[in-house]
């Protein structure tokens, strides 16, 4: 599914700590593997040698795992270099990871991670790193809830990301709020996901199940993003997988924006998928 | 590739020099299992430190390391939140109605009932969010474990930065005295020693390595974590981790991010409004309708059903269980239960199962040695001095000072050989790989080498034995008889110690030619006695159907031992350890949870687990905890219980109750105070009710029959909000009954069902409704009022006799409160004067009623008229027939209870 791997470089850390789950989900799927450093007009010195070296690095350690490689520094920005690069190579995922802007704007506006969430034509791996020194997961949290559109693309995403780092993953079914606005009715409703979550996590595990992935299923109830910190807190998951999220601005603006909370609260490092335009 | 390429790599043009660079072609590698080298590389930071510029866009990309609590609601939608419940929700449509009705029918006193009904909806709102909105201290406590200043290593040069400037890459130096500041992994140790308590609860430091290991993180000797104490030696480390994404973070995470759902009582509430929002609008709807059937007018039929419906709407009932339940909890402070969160005072009650510490909780955390071993007489003396010489403890000042279990021995040996003058040479301490010490002593000029510790380590370095007073080798028999007797203490779930001499000047040998040749003197089996009120308290527990569940530290026979000796368990319970609940999945665990079980070495991550799983069963689960790292187990329960003398402020922070006595009596004296206080509620419930039948009888009888009106709105009032408030508070101070902890759990039984309706609205509320018609018509037959004659609006008989119908209804609820007090026991059985409360409550009430009915301002306000003396006459004897027609059912219901 995967032929062609992107990962987006630049002269933060995080971007070398994101490109190593690129790296083994490349090697898990046999990709080609794309290390792209788009350095914009008027970077520093030491920023550029940073983003240089993080590239070598990276360049090696791919080969080093047998990983078809090429690595391009390329003057220009960042969403236009990456995007065109994209649309020349066939690229099925990018990889990218967070900036400090991305947590701290209300929505991601007029952020990268909006720019390549909303604009890309391929799909879209979105990095946040909190742990530097956890980078090899052993136990995968991956929450579902509501619609789930491209479940076989999510579950390939999840199942080969696993191997890649031989992790077992745990499906986290989420059901509704605790206790809403009127604090009456929600409270009674019966634990567990609802119709479409119940039937997409199904499907998402039968997915799973073809790649010999072991899972384990898990259902919480209350705020998403409460629920999904709370379980990787608590069940010590070294990383989430979460869908991005399909709410507009209006209605994050009313109901909140759950990939937005655990974005800023995650307590291990998160990777918010967006599947592939072209498949849907 | 594009044509403003810079540079190009290609798999094939990689150089030796890159390829030098590697390290390592897996990515998939854990930092403990790392080399110095490796790690330093995988973190991208060298052994001189990051550099100040790397340190900047690092601190940029990860934030400062910070230990904070998870955002929650703001506080706004928690005000707002407070406003738009259920029962609120039904006040603002009295209110509203209320205010309609002034608008269509001015002057009927709708008014001041609407302002009235939103002043109790604003002070309901108030007090539950001040009462519910606690800052959260826990996180607060929890940041005071970590430090101000790091030393930490920037660009080759040793720096002291604030702890909140740390970021992952960065070398930190650390010694004897310091907190951690954040995960790291040690590049160099000089015999560092750090203290884990606050993650792992081990009281015991652990020595520390910089070697790579195998095993997962939180074992790994190679990894400091933040919020923990360097005990001694010194060593660098590179940070991996900082802020929450730490372990200390995890933790914070966990106590600040567990979602709180509504209590049960706060569920009962909700479920007790749709009740009465029902009755209320039925009642309503049907007036109504049988005001249009026989022919009266859509405004008067409106206004009518108005009334009606807001006579329904309990208003006094938020404030009232708010004060009842904080009336409880003053009494649990009396009982040595502190208790933090107002609605946990009832969930107490309805607690099923209860996770308990061992140690402190159901010990009294007192040492004590309660048995010895030696191989036959005149060894005794020979024990006691090793037990005297190798010690930590220390006796001065007449008081004892140390390790519990060091002080434990040294009061043995002073009890038995008295005092000893006693050189101390030179000593190897104890740590927890060679599970011994070593003291060597000088008395009365000889020197002696003592040694204590675990038999498996002690033994080996023994070649002879202490027995009859003499040293003979050590043969297989003598060496079975000795571990015969090891084994026979452990089963009791002592702690043993084994104790070895020699008699030698060994100033000048070696620590290992010390510690060989010596005689094994004997051993001392080391207890911590069950505190004397449990064994009771756990019947109490068995009989009131609540499961207890030990969960401790200790290993798997000390637990076992004692929870057979409390009666915990029977004689074939199962034990479940650290490793093997690692292994369980959670159906796994299920099933284990519905034996007799009993937890043992478990951390307080496990006990997290337990819980979790136990929630999910549905069971409400109040558990125990004393350290920082048992903090998320605390918020997680249902209810949870930090102790007040050992415990951790962490934990008291985050705990709803704290145990001034860490005793576990105390937390099932509590459950039986919980239990009182939802039987409690019931009760005012039911007295609330029990007017209503009063309120609305004569109300119909107005709509249906064209009587003179028999009470007015402001009337109601006074006794919704003004009369009966004392007496139904009193009611909420009932002391437990006696069979509250006969009874099952309550599971599904709510505050009210179809028994309580029966009894509040029907029996009770008929009987006052009759009786209070009755003194209504005696007082219009006795002021000249013929059936079908219409007084005017005001009219003084009118006036009187809705006055009658008013203290009736007082009167009546005098005799309520009584009958109240008891679903099942008859009035005599309480006494009178019992609860102060309720007779100081029903003078307050008969004084305004006295008020309203012969003041002229009460008589302004309320519409009333004084009364004749003969309407009290009347209105006592049937409050008393109302108290023995009660006693009448109440034995009925018992022989029933017995018959089934």
């Amino acid at each position: 599914m995967y032929k062609k791997i992107l990962v987006a470089i630049n002269e933060f850390t995080n971007s070398e700590v994101a490109a190593r789950y690129a790296l083994a989900l490349a090697k898990s799927c046999r990709s080609r593997l794309f290390l792209i450093f788009a350095a914009e007009e008027g970077i520093g010195q030491n920023a550029f040698g940073h983003a240089e070296g993080a590239l070598v690095r990276l360049f090696a350690a791919a080969e080093g795992m047998g990983i078809e490689v090429e690595s391009n520094t390329v003057k220009g920005a960042t969403f236009k270099t990456i995007s065109g690069v994209v649309r020349e190579h066939g690229i099925d995922l990018v990889f990218t990871a967070t900036r400090r802007e991305d947590i701290q704007k209300r929505f991601f506006v007029r952020t990268h991670a909006r720019e390549f969430m909303m604009n890309l034509p391929c799909s879209v791996a979105m990095v946040r790193v909190v742990e530097m020194g956890r980078t090899h997961p052993r136990n995968i949290l991956v929450p579902l809830k509501g619609h789930l559109s491209q479940i076989e693309e999510r579950a390939y995403f999840t199942a080969k990301l696993a191997q890649g780092f031989n992790a077992r993953t745990t499906i986290l079914n989420l059901s509704g709020p605790i206790k809403g606005i009127f604090q009456s009715w929600e409270q009674e409703r019966d634990f567990g996901p609802d119709k479409h979550t119940a039937k997409g996590v199904e499907d998402f595990i039968s997915h799973l199940e073809q790649y010999k992935v072991q899972h384990e299923r898990r259902s919480a109830q209350g705020s998403v993003a409460r629920s999904i910190t709370t379980e990787a807190a608590f069940r010590k998951n070294d990383l989430i997988i979460m869908g991005a999220s399909e709410r507009g601005l209006f209605k994050s603006f009313l109901s909140g924006n759950p990939v937005e909370n655990v974005l800023r609260e995650t307590p291990c490092n998160l990777i918010v998928f967006r599947p592939g335009r072209k498949s849907r | 590739m594009q044509s403003d390429s810079i540079q190009t790599r290609k798999k094939e043009s990689m150089s030796l020099d890159n390829k030098a660079q590697v390290l390592s072609a897996d990515t998939a590698m854990r930092i403990q299992g790392l080399s110095k080298e490796e790690t330093l590389k995988f973190l991208n930071t060298s052994d001189k430190g990051l550099s100040a510029e790397e340190a900047d866009r690092r601190l940029l990309e990860y934030g400062h390391n910070e230990i904070r609590a998870v955002k929650g609601k703001p506080l706004w939608r928690k005000l707002v939140a407070q406003f738009t419940h259920f029962l609120a929700l039904l006040l603002w449509i009295a209110a509203g109605l209320s205010f309609l009705s002034e608008y269509l029918h001015h002057g009927e006193g709708m008014l001041s009932l609407g302002i009235a009904i939103v002043v109790v909806i604003f002070i309901n709102a108030l007090f539950t969010f001040v009462q519910e909105y606690r800052a959260d201290k826990a996180v607060e406590a929890l940041k005071k474990l970590m430090p101000f200043k790091v030393k930490v290593m920037r660009d080759s040069i040793l720096n002291e930065i604030p702890s909140g400037d740390v970021c992952p890459g960065d070398l930190i130096l650390l010694s004897e005295g310091d907190k951690v500041p954040a995960d790291a992994r040690l590049i160099a140790v000089n015999r560092l020693a750090v203290n884990n308590a606050p993650l792992t609860g081990e009281a015991e430091s652990k020595p520390m390595t910089c070697h790579p290991f195998d095993g997962d993180l939180m074992e790994s000797p190679n990894i400091v974590f933040a919020g923990t104490l360097v005990v001694s030696g010194s060593g660098s480390a590179v940070v991996f981790a900082t802020g929450m994404a730490t372990e200390f973070g995890k933790i914070a995470h966990l106590t600040s991010g567990v979602e709180q759902g509504l209590s049960s009582l706060q569920k009962e509430i909700i479920s007790v409004t749709r009740t009465i929002a029902v009755i209320a609008l039925s009642t309503g709807i049907f007036f109504f309708g049988v005001g249009t059937f026989t022919g009266r007018g859509f405004w008067h039929n409106l206004l009518f059903a108005i009334g009606i419906t807001i006579a329904n709407v309990p208003e006094g009932l938020l404030p009232t269980v708010t004060l009842a339940l904080a009336m409880g909890s003053q009494r649990m402070v009396r009982k040595k239960a502190l208790i933090k969160t107002l609605t946990s005072v009832e969930t107490l009650g309805s607690v099923t199962v209860i996770c308990t510490d061992k140690t402190g909780t159901l010990t009294r955390n007192i040492m004590e040695v309660s048995d010895i071993w030696m191989d036959g007489p005149d060894t005794e003396s020979r024990l006691m001095k090793a037990a005297w010489c190798c010690t930590n403890a220390v006796y001065a000042g007449g008081c004892y000072k140390g390790d519990p279990t060091e002080t434990a021995l040294l009061r043995k040996a002073r009890e038995v050989y008295g005092d000893l003058s006693a050189e101390l040479v030179s000593d190897i301490p104890f740590d927890s790989v060679r599970k011994r010490m070593t003291t060597v002593n000088r008395i009365k000029g000889e020197v002696f080498v003592f040694t204590k510790g675990a038999v498996e380590t002690v033994l080996p370095l023994c070649s002879r034995l202490l027995s009859g007073g003499t040293e003979k080798p050590i043969d297989d028999c003598s060496k079975a008889s000795l571990m015969q007797a090891y084994q026979t203490l452990m089963d009791r779930g002592l702690r043993v110690l084994a104790f070895a001499y020699k008699k030698e000047d060994v100033s000048d040998k070696e620590e290992c030619l010390v510690e060989s040749d010596l005689v094994f003197t004997g051993l001392m089996g080391l207890e911590d006695p069950p505190r004397p009120e449990v064994p009771e308290a756990l019947k109490k527990c068995g009989e009131a159907g609540i499961k207890v569940i030990m969960i401790t530290g200790d290993a798997g026979r000390t637990a076992m031992a004692i929870a057979r000796q409390i009666g915990l368990v029977g004689e074939h319970p199962r034990v479940i350890e650290g490793p093997e609940l690692n292994g369980m999945n959670d159906d796994e665990l299920k099933k284990a949870l519905v034996e007799e079980i009993v937890f043992a070495r478990m951390t307080p991550d496990h006990k997290m687990r337990v819980v979790s799983v136990l929630k999910d069963e549905g069971e409400r689960v109040a558990v125990t905890g004393d350290g920082v790292n048992d903090a998320p187990a605390l918020k997680k329960a249902d209810i949870g219980i930090a102790m007040g003398l050992s415990g951790t402020d962490v934990a008291k922070e985050a705990a709803d109750m704290v145990l001034l006595d860490d005793n576990f009596a105390t937390i099932v004296n509590a459950v039986e105070e919980g239990r009182a206080i939802f039987e409690n509620i019931k009760k005012f419930i039911t007295y609330i009710f029990a007017h209503g039948t009063p309120e609305a009888l004569p109300y119909i009888m107005f709509a249906l029959f064209r009587i003179p009106l028999p009470l007015t709105v402001m009337q109601i009032l006074a006794i919704d909000l003004g009369t009966e408030t004392l007496p139904a508070l009193a009611l909420g101070v009932e002391p437990p009954e006696a069979s509250s902890m006969k009874q099952p759990p309550r599971r599904n039984s709510g505050l009210i069902d179809s028994a309580l309706l029966f009894r509040g609205y029907i029996f009770l509320g008929l009987i006052s409704a009759v009786s209070v018609l009755f003194v209504y018509f005696f007082a219009l037959y006795r002021g000249g009022w013929q059936w079908g004659m219409v007084l005017p609006q005001g009219h003084l008989l009118e006036r009187q006799a809705s006055s009658a119908v008013f203290l009736g209804i007082v009167i009546m609820q005098i005799g309520n409160v009584f009958s109240c007090r008891s679903a099942t026991e008859p009035v005599l059985g309480h006494g009178i004067f019992s609860n102060r409360l309720i007779n100081i409550g029903i003078v307050v009430e008969v004084l305004l009623a006295v008020f309203i009915i012969y003041h002229p301002l009460g008589n302004r306000i309320f519409g009333t008229a004084p009364l004749e003396s003969a309407i009290w006459f009347i209105l006592f004897p049937l409050s008393g027939l109302l108290l023995i027609a009660d006693d009448v059912r109440k034995r009925y219901v018992i022989r029933r209870l017995h018959t089934s």
